[in-house]
């Protein structure tokens, strides 16, 4: 009885909504090729999306493997890229590749949805374990119930959104960032070499002249 | 009871928990960008390769994880050592690009021989560090009135989440409008630049030949 009862708390507790994700932001360093595993069971899906946030030519390579080691998902030098696999039990392995480019680092973002992945029994949330008390209203409790699921559900979308526009956001300004840095360098580098150049060019025509002096006397 | 639910809960968290190898001297960094006012929540399990058997073992005693957080003013938030299973939390007080970076503590070279370490990392921001079965006992909640106050607090964080976005869009125009201006400026300071260079050379070189009597 304990442990059933611990199982469907634990459920609940760990999978109000129906499907979980993450997402992490990490830094590529240049030519190297980070690989990340997530354990999914059978009948699942997985959704995997990403972007490159920051660094030169703003892409990646991404490849996507199945625990038996076939690749399912290759995309070369893309910028984005979103793929839904429906998956089988196993750890499935997913990596960034960045050997092409020598110099710049990338900074990813990727998001990971889960779904259908709750594998205990009682796929039910039932939270009756740890409220007090009981609510008054009895007959339309159910009606107010599944308003609030749709409600949470929907929010939770909001939420997934937010994080993609950040993500969009995000790589825009670090794009503008850096041409900004790029205009300030070129213009002055530009200053400079104008400067130098004229300079230059009146100091060979007059020493060309002075020596042509020299050798007539 | 409650123990070994909240046991329960961190196994099942973990097994639907992204992992990722890392070497000996690796230090894995990752940036989660976050309004201020916002708790994180990090938690990681490591399991070391044994030769031996062919697996990974389930834990390493011993074998510890140095944790290093730093704000988007790149000060250091948090810095510490914690065992082979963690969990870090921090609360954000200037809003921006908070950087979690993780390496192995590990002196002993006979720990790791060649083999790598399998660290499973879940981290949760803002909302979903909330634990509700704690709230519902703390303030004796019935269930509707936790399902609201789980929207209430979602809410929240997206409502958070705006204000940081509008702070953030402004940011990026005002680069947005200065790269605009300094582009503009410099391309007529070079124009006149070019011009009054382009009239001196001649200028100057003219008189230069005349004196020579050259011209």
């Amino acid at each position: 009885l304990l442990r059933g009862s611990c199982a469907r708390a634990a459920v609940a507790a760990a999978s109000f909504s129906q499907s979980l994700d993450s997402d992490f932001t990490f830094t590529l360093p240049a030519g190297r090729k980070e690989c990340f595993y997530q354990t999914m069971r059978k009948d699942a899906s997985l959704e995997i999306e990403y972007q490159v946030l920051d660094g030169a030519g703003l892409d990646v390579d991404f490849s996507l493997y199945s625990p038996s080691g076939n690749m399912l998902i290759a995309d070369y030098r893309k910028s984005d890229g979103v793929h839904t696999v429906e998956t089988e039990d196993g750890d499935y392995m997913f990596c960034f590749d960045n050997t092409f480019s020598a110099v710049s680092e990338k900074i990813i973002f990727f998001e990971l949805i889960l779904d259908n992945m709750e594998d205990l029994e009682g796929g039910d949330p039932d939270w009756k374990e740890y409220v007090h008390g009981t609510d008054m209203l009895d007959m339309k409790l159910e009606d107010i119930m599944d308003t609030i699921n749709s409600v949470k559900a929907r929010l939770g979308k909001s939420l997934q959104i937010q994080t993609v526009l950040r993500a969009f956001e995000a790589r825009d300004r670090n794009l503008q960032e850096s041409n900004y840095e790029r205009v300030n360098l070129w213009s002055c580098t530009n200053l400079i070499v104008m400067v130098v150049v004229s300079g230059v060019q009146v100091y060979l025509l007059r020493s060309l002249f002075d020596d042509k002096r020299k050798s007539r006397t | 009871m409650y123990i070994t639910r909240s046991c329960l809960t961190q196994i099942l968290m973990f097994r639907r928990a992204l992992y990722f190898h890392i070497g000996e001297t690796e230090k894995k960094c990752f940036i989660e960008e976050i309004p201020d006012e916002t708790m994180v929540i990090g938690k990681y399990r490591t399991q070391l390769w044994d030769k031996q058997t062919g697996s990974f073992l389930p834990s390493t005693p011993g074998l510890g994880m140095h944790v290093e957080i730093k704000d988007p003013d790149t000060k250091i938030v948090l810095s510490r050592q914690y065992g082979s299973d963690g969990r870090f939390t921090f609360t954000s007080h200037t809003p921006g690009e908070h950087q979690i970076c993780l390496h192995s503590n590990s002196t002993k070279m006979a720990l790791f021989a060649g083999g790598k370490l399998r660290v499973h990392l879940d981290i949760q921001v803002g909302e979903h560090t909330n634990n509700y079965p704690e709230i519902a006992a703390k303030d004796k909640l019935t269930e509707l009135q936790l399902r609201v106050r789980q929207l209430l607090d979602q809410v929240d964080q997206i409502q958070k989440e705006q204000n940081y976005q509008r702070y953030r869009e402004e940011r990026f125009r005002m680069t947005s409008e200065s790269t605009n201006q300094r582009v503009l400026w410099w391309s007529i300071t070079q124009t006149l630049i070019l011009l009054v260079t382009g009239v001196w050379q001649m200028r100057h070189l003219k008189s230069f030949f005349e004196a020579k009597k050259l011209v």
